[in-house]
Formats: structure tokens, sequence, C-alpha cells
């Protein structure tokens, strides 16, 4: 028993570093920059009237935040791309600088050329020329070859210009294609983006908010609060209908209550729950049909001094309705798996055994099938974590809930990254606990599981 | 049983009738007339319309940007001659289906319109096209990730791909330096920037990476002793990992990571999401046809492995696929819905059933909006549900 939960405990750790891997691989991805977002709006309309002090506070910034590391621990990449072209801050630069690189292969010109490009793009200034400098502005960011080598050819006036067409062409004519056939390795240790962020996040410390710089974790913690309370609530009203639901619909096979259940619940599976909920504030949360009978938002204030009388029915009214819409989904379906499991153990032999006894139809309902009909419900309970914090994203959203799906939708909408990377490692970390929870409790509900130590092919 | 059959059947029906309206959405809902004689000549707009999105044919001279507003001589105008995005400002302001509407000679909006007088009926239409892209496209691609994987790991299991060390570990370390490598260097020195391009020298660089590697390895004693590819196992511990991801909440963080909402990227989102499901029933399915005795057979007579595989063992777990396949059509076509109600990785200016049902919360009292996409979805989702139930 400990063994195979100490087998089970032992892959979680991976599964997670695989999935702390995608994270930071989506934050790499993500096209926004955090760095000009946490710099202030002084600084960022400076950089129209002084690029090059912009530049600076840039890099300021960027290595407050660490971002003038590498991303990773070794780098993969074209030998013609050299291995510390992390420490260039500016992502729009980095893209220019890799593109050229990859098309010419020739680094020191594709970099003396773009040296030479910033400095003539910060000399001149929009007063002067204001077409020149808004073109050589527009080929900072340029990383089309053959566009920026059109652009510059229409460029004329500006004695600094020549030497740049010079650089162009320097780094056209010195093309070393060949370099570009030979992959290179470099291992930069520990110094790198993702062990600052991993340690920092296993000491505890998941970072700031980028919208309103508060801890991702207080955050988290007040929304986690409401999701809890929202799913516990859920989660039990599920447990409580459902299995009785499906056990008398297995224990009274093909009689009217059997027969109305299961098309009930087929019908109640089938509809969407976010039509429903949708549905259910049209109707009932707002004065349109003059039907407004529940709260529209939130959970409700509980003014001071309230008796628990009170505090019960302003938050079961907020309640009702999100809970109701979250349940009814899974509820159709754990009654639905357990009637067909159930009435797989009513056709065992042990069964006509215990009637012989004379034992009521209940307790053989209740002691006997359900413990032995219970592994679609243990199933089951792996697979509702994850569910229904997926399924409050949308619950939430339209109840107005602040809770943890909410918190996902508005972070993903604004793309505040630290926020969504959490909620989705902490999903991850509910999802592989709810499978180790059933793992377990397979092995406390089936002995042959202690013993084999392999999982029961539960249908 | 006897009343699962009409049932079965009405649900056939109406996925098929859904598919036709998706494909014929253009002849069924269009603010174009489907033949109409104008200007002394019979003209064909919304045919025209794909004339000139393939390129085939120009425009009509002049130009017509409204043609409502033109004259003709006679006009035979779609059932509901609205689209889907168009607004009609003389029925804007959420018009509902039993209101007064000023549609002049012209078919009323049948189910109602928004804020926009966008019509709804058209939108449904649209929806339904979207609906089905979604369903079917990353339907196909599940089924492309999920047929190799849990065919060749339910019917080889652990045991019955035999080769040297060096075939499968040349194989897969070798192709996977081989794409590695056409990644970083090859496609600058060749300049690739095509998609299909890219996506075949991957694949070159996979078959010859492993083809080398292998051919290297075979010089060393160690690889040379035969062993079998444990598939099987593989496959188990790549489904475990992937259902260990948090599906839902993935892809919202992944389609809010992309710039440019997409319905390709939507597809392939989804169906990547969700092979595992068809790969695992399918892998429960062949390791139960492995067994019989017909599989034994063709193995006796001496055909070779995978025309058994691909002749005879996968035809006949075609009935269970396809049940996987139902059930899995309606879930992205939920999925889809959920998505675009959140107004999460789907164009804005994409109508479809979940933004109806989202544009509906900002007017609880225009009902039409809220009741027809869900009633819609909802007889779709129930269908594949009946045509996926495992009796």
């Amino acid at each position: 028993m400990l063994r195979y939960a100490f087998r089970r405990l032992s892959l979680l750790p991976l599964s997670l570093f695989l999935l702390s891997l995608v994270c930071f691989g989506l934050l790499q991805l993500t096209p926004d920059d955090p760095v000009r977002r946490l710099l202030p709006d002084e600084q960022a309309r400076m950089s129209s009237n002084d690029p090059g002090a912009y530049d600076r506070s840039y890099r300021l910034a960027a290595a407050s935040l660490g971002y003038d590391r590498p991303a990773f621990y070794f780098t993969l990449q074209n030998t013609a791309l050299p291995d510390t072209l992390y420490r260039v801050a500016r992502p729009e630069e980095r893209s220019v600088l890799k593109a050229f690189t990859l098309r010419t292969g020739n680094w020191p010109a594709v970099q003396k050329y773009y040296h030479t490009l910033k400095n003539l793009a910060w000399e001149v200034r929009p007063e002067d020329a204001p077409e020149t400098s808004t073109t050589l502005r527009r080929l900072l960011l340029q990383d089309d070859f053959d566009r920026a080598k059109s652009t510059l050819s229409t460029l004329k006036g500006n004695p600094g210009l020549t030497s740049l067409q010079l650089a162009f062409q320097e780094m056209e004519n010195g093309k070393q294609q060949s370099r570009l056939l030979l992959p290179s390795f470099h291992w930069h240790g520990t110094n790198n983006q993702y062990h600052a962020w991993i340690s920092r996040l296993l000491s505890g410390d998941p970072g700031v908010s980028l919208t309103d710089r508060r801890p991702v974790g207080s955050k988290i913690g007040r929304a986690l609060k409401w999701t809890a309370l929202l799913n516990g609530l859920a989660i039990l009203l599920v447990y409580l209908i459902s299995i009785p639901t499906g056990l008398y619909m297995a224990g009274y096979r093909g009689g009217y209550f059997d027969t109305i259940t299961t098309i009930g619940l087929f019908l109640l599976f089938g509809i969407p729950s976010f039509w429903v909920a949708t549905l259910l504030t049209n109707f009932f949360t707002t004065p349109a049909f003059g039907m407004d009978y529940f709260p529209s938002m939130g959970f409700g204030e509980i003014p001071d001094g309230s008796s628990w009388w009170q505090i019960i029915s302003i938050r079961g009214a907020h309640l009702f309705l999100p809970v109701l819409c979250l349940a009814y989904p899974s509820w159709a379906y754990v009654s639905r798996h357990l009637r067909r499991s159930a009435s797989h153990e009513l056709d065992q032999a042990y069964i006509k055994t215990a009637r012989l006894k004379g034992l009521s139809r209940s307790a053989i309902l209740w002691r006997h099938v359900l413990r032995n009909a219970s592994f679609p419900i243990i199933t089951l309970l792996a697979g509702i974590f994850p569910a229904m914090l997926a399924g409050s994203v949308l619950i939430e959203r339209i109840f107005n809930l602040p809770g943890m799906g909410q918190l996902l939708y508005d972070a993903a909408l604004t793309r505040d990254w630290p926020v969504v990377i959490i909620v989705v490692l902490l999903n991850g970390l509910l999802t592989a606990i709810g499978l180790l929870l059933a793992d377990l409790a397979y092995a406390f509900a089936d002995p042959r599981v202690r013993l084999n130590g392999t999982k029961p092919s539960a249908s | 049983m006897k009343k699962k059959g009409w049932l079965r059947k009405a649900a056939i029906t109406w996925l098929i009738g859904l598919f036709l309206i998706a494909v014929f959405a253009d002849f069924i809902a269009n603010d174009r007339p489907l033949i109409a004689k104008a200007e002394g000549e019979l003209r064909f707009p919304v045919l025209h319309e794909y004339g000139s999105a393939l390129g085939l044919t120009a425009p009509y001279q002049p130009v017509v940007r409204n043609w409502k507003r033109v004259d003709t001589e006679w006009a035979l105008w779609p059932v509901v001659p609205y689209s889907a995005g168009a607004t009609d400002l003389k029925n804007s302001n959420f018009k509902s289906p039993f209101d007064a509407q000023e549609t002049g000679p012209r078919a009323r909006h049948y189910l109602g319109t928004d804020k926009l007088g966008r019509d709804v009926l058209a939108g449904l239409i649209a929806g339904s096209r979207v609906a089905i892209f979604v369903g079917i496209g990353s339907l196909l691609i599940s089924l492309l990730i999920g047929v190799p994987m849990g065919g060749v790991a339910g019917f080889f299991g652990n045991d019955g791909l035999r080769g040297s060390r060096a075939r499968w570990w040349g194989r897969s370390v070798g192709g996977l330096l081989g794409v590695l490598y056409a990644w970083i260097s090859l496609l600058p020195y060749f300049r690739v920037e095509s998609f299909g391009l890219t996506v075949a020298l991957l694949i070159t660089g996979f078959i010859v990476g492993g083809w080398l590697l292998s051919l290297l390895l075979r010089l060393v004693p160690f690889f040379r002793k035969p062993t079998s590819f444990p598939a099987d196992s593989i496959f188990l511990q790549v489904v475990e990992l992937f259902v260990n991801i948090p599906g839902l909440v993935l892809l919202i963080a992944l389609l809010a990571v992309i710039n440019q909402p997409s319905l390709w990227i939507v597809v392939l989102v989804i169906g990547v999401l969700r092979w595992p499901y068809v790969a695992r029933h399918l892998r429960a399915e062949l390791l139960r046809i492995r067994s019989l005795p017909y599989i034994e057979a063709a193995r006796i007579s001496g055909l070779g492995k995978w025309r058994i595989l691909f002749h005879h063992a996968l035809p006949n777990a075609l009935g269970p696929l396809m049940i996987v396949s139902a059930f899995g059509l309606g879930g992205a076509i939920l999925l889809e819905a959920f998505l675009s109600f959140l107004g999460i990785g789907i164009p804005t200016d994409q109508v479809t059933w979940g933004s109806l049902l989202r544009a509906s919360r900002s007017r609880p009292d225009a009902w039409w909006l809220a009741v027809f996409p869900g009633v819609l979805l909802t007889f779709t989702v129930l269908a594949a549900n009946i045509l996926g139930e495992r009796n």
C-alpha cells in the first residue's frame, strides 16, 4: 500500500516539472513586453524625445527584473547567432538581430549595422528632419531584410546615412551562408530566468501581478476561498443526491423511477450548463421579466452584528443558483455511471446470496452494492476537482463571483502572466492530487489493488 | 431496443442536417440574391462571391455594395435575406420576433435582431458553420494523432514490435536530433518560409536523422541485440502526462497568448488536447481484437504485421471509433461555444452560437438571443451524446 502510494507520488514532481516548463514556455512566447509595462508612463513618453535615455532606463528595468539573463539552462541554436544574444534587452531589437543574422550568417557585420543605425536614429532629431527620423526609427524594428534594404536605398540627405548604407552593404556582401549549417550548444549554468523563477516559486514567492502590483499569492488566496466554498458545496450536493439516485435506479431497474430518471439525467447531462446559467441569470436575477427572485452579483454583504440565520440566508440566496449550475452536470454524470456499475454488481452471485439470507433491498444496496460499485464514484472524484475549477470559469463569470475562474479570465484577458501561470500550475497540482487521491481510494475500497499494485479497469 | 433505434436515427438526421446547413450557409442566409436580373443581364450574386474569392471572376460592374438598393427586374432571394454580420439599422435595438419590424416587402427577421439590427437566424446559420468546422476539424486532428498512437499501442502491446536496439534508439533519438537540426540550421539556410515546406523539411529531418543514427549505432555490438519496442508503456506514460495537464485552463491561457485569434488555432488546440480520448478507446478495442482467432489465423498465414493491423484489425475497430468520434464531436462543439461565449480565441467579428449567448447577457429581456442558440447547441450535444452512448 505504502509502496504503491509512493510510486504514484514520485511521478507527481515530474508532471509538475513538465507543466512548469510548459508554463514558462508560454511566458517566453507571449508577444507583449513585461518590462515596458513596468516602466512608468513618463519614461515611455521619453522614448520619442530621447531614445538613448529610454534605452538606458529600459536596460536598468530589465536588469532589475532579471530579464538580462538567459532564459533557460542552455541554448541550442545556430552557430551564426552569438551565445550572448540574451544580453540584448529589448525583444524587438533581439528579433531584428536574429532575423538578419540568420539571413546573412555574419554576426559582426549585423552588429555593426545595427550599432550604426541605432546611433544615427538617436542623433537625428525629429525637429530637424521629421521624415528621416521616423523612417530610421521604423528601421530599428524592421526585421524583414529585403524591406529594410529597399527602405534604406530611398533615404538620403544626412551624411550619417552613407555610413549606414555602407554598413548594410558590408553585411549583405559579407554573407557566410555556410556558417548557418552548424548548430551550437551553450550551457549557461544556473544563472538563468527559469532557475530564478522556479526557485522563487518553490520558496513560496509567486511574484506580483502585472496589472495592480499586488502579490499573486494574496490575490489567489482571496479568490481560492470563494471557489473552494462554491465547489465544496457543489461536490457535496452532487454526492448527496447522485449516490441515492444511482443506487435506487439500479435497484429498481426497469421500473418507472428508473425509466424517467434515466431520460431526465440524459437530458440534464446534455444541456450545457453555461446556457442554463445564462437563462437563469437573465430570468431570475434581473428585473427584465419581473422575476428577480435572486441577487445578481457576488456573495453578498453581511451587515455587522447579523445573526447566523441572516448570514445563512444572505449567502444562500447568492450561492443557490451558481451551486445548482455547477452541480447538475456532475450529478447526472455520477448517477448514470453509478447506475451502470451497480446494475453490474446486482447480477453477481453474492447479491443472490444476500437476498436469500433475507436482507432487505436497501441493506443490500447500501452495504454490499455501494462499496463494490464505488469505483466510478472514485474515478469521478479525481476528475471532478479540475473539471469544477474549469467549470467555475464560466459559472463565476456568468454570476459575477470573484473566484478563481473569474481571476483566471481577467488575468488572461489583460495578459497578467504571473497570475495565469500560477493558476495553471495550481490547477495541474489539483488534478494530480485528485488522481493520487483516487488511486489511494481504490486501494482502500478494494484490497486486490493493494496486493497487485494495479489499478482496476473501472468502466 | 426499439426506442433507441428512432432516437439514433433522429440524432443522425440532426447532425447531417446541421452539416448541410453549414455547407450551404451562404445559400440559405445571405444579403444578396441567388439569381437576379439587373442591368439587363442575368446575375448569380452568391455564386459570384465564391468566384471572386477564388480569383476566378471579376466583380460585377458597377460594383454592388448593397443588393437591397439595386433595382432588379426580378430576383430570387435566399430564405433568410440577411447576412450574419450585416447591420439593419431600421430594425436595430433588439427587435423581438413578434415586434413590428420595418422590413418593407422583404422577409421579417424571423428570430429577431440584436442591438445593431443583425439578424439572429442568419447568425445561427453562420454559427452552425463555425460549430461544424471546429467540431469536425478538431476531431480529424485528434483522429490523426490518436489512431496511430492508440492503434500501435493496443495492437502491438509491449512485445509486438521487435527489432535491434539500434533501430529503436536510432529512430527515436536520431529522429529527434534530425528535426532539431532541420529547425535550427536548415530552415534559415534554405530560407524556408511557407508552412507546408517547413513541415516537409522537418519530416525529412526526422526520417534522415533516424536512418543515419540507426546505421551508425549498428556498428556497436551492444545495439545489435534484438529487443521489443515498449509501445504500450510509452503510450500509457504519454497519456498520463496529457491527462495531468489541466485542459481547459491551459486552453484559456494558450489562446490568450496568441495575439491574433483565429479559428484554425482553436481547431488545432482543441484537437491536440482531446486526442487521448480517441487513443485510449482505440487501444482498449485493439487489445480485445488482437487476441481474436482471425488475427491469429492471419498471422499464421504469413501476412505482415502492419498489413494485419491496417487491413484486418483497424477496420474491425471502426464501429467503436465512430462512437468515440461522435462523442468527441459534441465535446468539441461545446468547447467552441464555451470559448466564444467567453470571447477567447475566436475572432470577434465571427458570429457564433456562443457569441449570441454572450450578447444576450447585456440585454436580459431579449430572450430570443439567449434561447435559440442554446436550443441548437443543446440539440447538437444531445445528438452527439445519443450516438456516443455505449450500450
